[in-house]
């Protein structure tokens, strides 16, 4: 069955849109010119912000009102697009670099344009070693076709775009991190205010957008803020790129239309196709969102407000569906030992905390668990949530709330296996009361 | 870290004060600065570990939370990262459980891992991890002995201790007066801080990531700089400690006295850190104004003289005699003395060099004071040395004295007797030094057996600076104070100023006569009491020297 629902960033997938000549032959770069050059910045942004575009790197936060944050007339102005993609379960950005580079680059000139960007970065996840070819080659082809560079199409406006490999780190994505990364420095994340927007790389106001928040932008200038606005439900305006993974017969990455029937992305023929054995849960929105179970799933619609009220998020969009074959426990410490590992280890709760739950993790999962393991991890989880500098501690949070709360039995049988497991065994150093 | 940081805003005299709310209550705190510093202004203190005051702010720690109004109502926020805002609104644990929860649980995250080994650590007593602990910590921990810790340490450094536990890095030597312990450190960055942007050479850095991190140097490279021990300082735990230090004298026994760096004309503010009459080590004491939180290796390593060599009696001839003899000799050869030649020393107080004065005062026309140093001067390092080793340089040309050492080289001829106080010519310059030896008496006052006592006829021991109370003017023109700290080798010794005074027959008793005397002569001085220059000094109009 045809795919027909609304493509905005995926449309010249399989169209070999790497070549500049095809992505021109299918339109590509045609309004950068008089119909983008025209345009005010305040135009720009506020046609933006009329589409409804929000933030596809996880926080959904309107994009033209991002854009209207940025000072102007003072210090240059960057802009950094997100292309590290480190969320577990998610690898749509890396797809829509390999498959339509141009589509950012034109992105890139519109929101350049707009924000009066003259340098602008590509911060790429290490390993996109493909990625990485895939754009500049695509970069040196634009500069040889006069869209980037100096004075673009005679418009007096001139853009250079860098592409930068990140070492691949997952808090390199968190926009902070990744600006001190791009600065040569250690990537953790900066205290806030102020905010990139403000003060980013090199202390000069910057935005950082996701890839493909950035690659919705030729689309809606083509075609118009309110026919974007136009796709979706409610305020999630627009379509959105799932990296789709688990227990489906077809995963991959799709686009569809926002509020879309989770079970439909899951089961459409035009999608994934069905699940493989009997559905256990679903991850809806990266690994840092909180897991659906099936029940919950079955009404669950692809859009921020539906999630939010269901108590998850949309995230990156990274729908990961298991089945009951699934050992949850182990699933569980497969991320706890992740964002452990992935903790920049700057502030105290989040670097010793994250570290902490995943021993716990370990031993439940070596069946050396015990009764007290369940609510040990929830006390940590909310000693460590709102404690810290950036969100990783809260997205360590995300899975082990929701997994241990939804498979607690699947928890309370893992535990079970330790006989030993009702014994309350302090640390020695650590009898309540005592100091040392 | 970041390329850009922001300094902490310190409250001034001059702060604009702004009513703020906390706790329920309205306080007035100075509206340029952070809430750790606004509250500590009305009493409250924060618990905090990555905050310092001369460092660029990291707000890692977490440990400072506090709750105020934000775009979703009350909220954490770190208190040391938060500005001053007018009718702002602060809770504190005074009011709010969720700020007593909040400080509890980073408190207990900072020592999952920590190895908690207070009875075998030199920081044990003066260590904020203690500290907090006991103001916010103290609660019921989660660590269970079958989860384990992750100690930090390098994977060089880690171990298997008899328990099978795989611990960090222990007892490493990171440099040539540090040694490193990489479990107990909490990973506050404020030693790479200090080195970053203080000693502006970066040679520590946190390596690794989450509870893997660990402090460490560059590959290949050792911690080494003329101001690395400040680290030991401001390592909040027992991570980074000083050789010279460790193991010497547990800290909650030492007592502790406020003085003035006597190696440098900046006059850095030091504490002397003393027990039963020995000084264990000298600490640098804040100054916002002067030294910040620093001193230099150099001026710890000051301490050790204070024990070495020193003139405890007098000398008669290259003879030892006692201090009577040798004061008896020199007040004859002073009475019948024809033309006396003063040397004055920017080594010693003002009150020293006023009892001079008026020594210079008594015997009237037979005496002329010189002054000045051969000590070469250095360039200031702009942390806290100022290159010129004469601490009270300008305290002495405040009094009037000249710098015209010259002139007593070239005039020796005229003098049949010179008394030089403190201040070591022989050892400065040996050569032009030679000339004076053509002057039949030569008396010296010194607190150690110099080259300058060697060359005397006569010579007495008199208090090092540790050891007595004065002021000194340093190269900024700041009034400073010294306390003596009870740590004089014998107890007959005396300061400079006393034993001048017998010298002129005026039988000072009390340091406040000679300050009496200097603040008479000298009218940027004039009717300033002690209580007047505070613990933080006083800087003086910019009138210049009075002559
Ligand atoms: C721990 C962490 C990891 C993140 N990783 C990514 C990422 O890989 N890619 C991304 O686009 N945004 C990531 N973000 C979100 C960014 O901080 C930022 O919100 C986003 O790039 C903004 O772009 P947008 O407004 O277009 O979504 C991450 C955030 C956090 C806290
Ligand atoms: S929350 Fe974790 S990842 Fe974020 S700044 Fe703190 S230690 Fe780093
Ligand atoms: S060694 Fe000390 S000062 Fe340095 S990071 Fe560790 S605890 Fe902080
Ligand atoms: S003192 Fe505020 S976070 Fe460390």
């Amino acid at each position: 069955m045809a795919d027909t629902s609304p493509k905005v960033c995926t449309v010249n997938f399989g169209k070999g849109a790497q070549d500049i000549s095809v992505y021109k032959s299918l339109g590509g770069y045609s309004n950068v010119g008089k119909r983008l050059f025209d345009l005010s910045q305040f135009e720009l942004i506020d046609l933006v912000t009329r589409s409804g575009l929000r933030g596809r790197g996880g926080a959904g936060f309107p994009t033209g009102m991002k854009w209207s944050f940025v000072p102007r007339g003072g210090k240059p102005v960057y802009l950094v697009v997100n292309a590290d993609e480190g969320e577990p379960g998610t690898f749509k950005d890396h797809f829509l670099m390999l498959e339509d580079p141009h589509r950012l680059i034109e992105g890139m000139l519109i929101c350049g344009w707009a924000l009066g960007v003259r340098t602008a970065y590509i911060y790429v996840r290490g390993e996109f070693l493909s990625a990485v070819e895939s754009l500049n080659k695509a970069i040196s082809q634009a500069y040889a076709a006069g869209l980037l560079g100096a004075n673009i199409g005679g418009s007096g406006y001139s853009l250079d775009i860098y592409v930068h490999r990140g070492a691949g780190a997952y808090i390199c994505g968190e926009e902070t991190a990744l600006i001190n990364s791009l600065e040569g420095c250690k990537g953790q994340p900066r205290l806030k205010p102020p905010f990139p927007a403000v003060s980013g790389a090199w202390s000069s106001p910057t935005c950082v957008n996701n890839v493909e928040t950035i690659m919705a932008l030729p689309w809606i200038l083509e075609n118009g803020p309110e026919a974007y606005a136009a796709i979706g439900v409610g305020r999630s305006n627009g379509t959105k790129v799932f990296s789709v993974s688990g227990d489906v017969k077809r995963p991959g990455v799709y686009e569809c239309a926002l509020g879309l029937p989770i079970m439909e992305m899951l089961e459409s023929e035009q999608f994934c196709q069905g699940v493989i054995g009997d559905l256990k849960g679903v991850i809806p929105g990266g690994s840092s969102t909180p897991v659906l179970t099936t029940a919950e799933a079955s009404d669950a619609k692809l859009d921020y407000e539906s999630l939010a009220a269901k108590g998850t998020m949309l995230g990156s969009g990274a729908i990961i569906a298991f089945n009951s074959s699934r050992n949850v426990v182990t699933m569980l410490q497969s991320l706890t030992r992740f964002y452990a590992h992935e903790s920049c280890g700057q502030c105290t709760p989040c670097r010793e905390g994250t570290g902490f739950a995943n021993r716990v993790m370990k031993t439940v999962v070596a069946g050396k668990g015990r009764d007290t393991d369940l609510q040990l991890l929830l006390d940590l989880c909310e000693g460590f949530t709102p404690t810290t500098i950036c969100p990783l501690a809260a997205a360590d949070a995300g899975p082990i709330e929701s997994f241990t709360k939804k498979f607690r039995a699947d928890f309370e049988a893992a535990i079970a296996r330790n006989p030993e497991r009702a014994e309350e065994r302090l640390h020695p150093n650590f009898r309540p009361g005592a100091f040392w | 870290m970041s390329n850009y940081y922001h300094m902490p805003k310190l409250p001034s005299a001059d702060s604009l004060r702004v009513t703020i709310n906390v706790d329920g209550k309205d306080v007035v705190v100075p509206g340029d600065t952070n809430l750790i510093e606004a509250l500590r202004s009305v009493g409250i203190e924060t618990p905090h570990f990555c905050y310092h005051p001369h460092l660029p702010l990291s707000g890692n720690c977490r440990q400072c939370l506090i709750e105020t109004e934000g775009p979703r109502g009350m909220g954490l926020a770190i208190a040391c990262y938060t500005p001053v805002r007018a009718g702002m609104k602060v809770a504190t644990p005074a009011s709010s459980p969720k700020v007593a929860k909040a400080r509890k649980t980073v408190m207990e995250f900072q020592l999952v891992n920590h190895p908690l080994d207070c009875p075998i650590c030199d920081k044990a007593g003066e260590c904020l991890l203690q500290e907090n602990y006991m103001q916010a910590g103290q609660g019921e921990s989660h660590v269970r002995e079958d989860i384990g810790k992750q100690y930090h340490g390098a994977p060089e450094h880690r171990f298997e201790d008899t328990k099978g536990q795989d611990r960090g890095g222990k007892d490493i030597d990171i440099g040539p007066r540090i040694i490193l312990d990489e479990e107990r450190c909490i990973l506050c960055d404020r030693c790479v801080r200090f080195m970053r942007h203080v000693a502006g050479d970066e040679q520590l850095y946190i390596a690794a990531r989450g509870d893997h991190a660990f402090i460490t140097t560059f590959p290949g490279k050792k911690l080494d700089h003329a101001y690395d021990l400040n680290t030991t300082d401001i390592c909040p735990v027992g991570a980074l400690t000083s050789k010279s230090f460790r193991f010497k004298h547990r800290v909650w026994n030492l007592q502790h006295t406020p003085s003035i760096d006597p190696t440098d004309a900046l006059g850095a503010n030091i504490w002397i850190d003393h027990d039963g009459g020995t000084v264990y080590r000298l600490m640098p004491r804040c100054n916002s104004d002067v030294n910040r939180s620093w001193i230099a290796n150099s001026t710890r390593a000051a301490f050790e003289a204070l024990s070495t060599n020193r003139l405890l009696d007098g000398r008669l001839q290259g003879k030892t005699v006692t201090r009577s003899e040798a004061l008896r000799h020199m007040m004859e050869k002073l009475q019948s003395a024809k033309k006396v030649a003063l040397v004055s020393s920017g080594h010693l107080t003002l009150e020293d060099n006023a009892a001079m004065l008026s020594l210079a005062g008594v015997l009237g026309p037979r005496a002329e004071v010189f002054g000045g140093s051969w000590l070469p001067v250095a360039k200031p390092d702009g942390i806290a040395l100022s290159g010129d080793p004469v601490p009270n340089r300008r305290g002495v040309s405040l009094l009037g004295i000249a710098d015209n050492l010259d002139q007593l080289v070239s005039r020796a001829a005229e003098f049949d007797v010179v008394l030089l106080a403190e201040t070591d010519l022989w050892f400065a310059d040996s050569k032009q030094a030679k000339a004076l030896e053509a002057i039949p008496n030569r008396l010296v006052l010194s607190a150690w057996d110099t080259a300058s006592v060697k060359a005397a006829t006569c010579a007495v021991g008199i208090n090092a600076w540790a050891e007595v109370r004065g002021c000194m003017v340093n190269i900024a023109g700041r009034l400073q104070m010294m306390q003596a700290a009870p740590v004089s080798p014998v107890d007959a010794l005396e300061p400079a100023w006393q034993t001048l005074s017998h010298l002129a027959g005026s039988d000072w008793n009390e340091v406040i006569e000679a300050w009496k005397f200097a603040t008479g002569i000298c009218s940027p001085l004039a009717s300033i009491k002690y209580s007047a220059i505070g613990s933080s000094g006083l800087q003086l109009p910019p009138s210049g020297a009075h002559t």
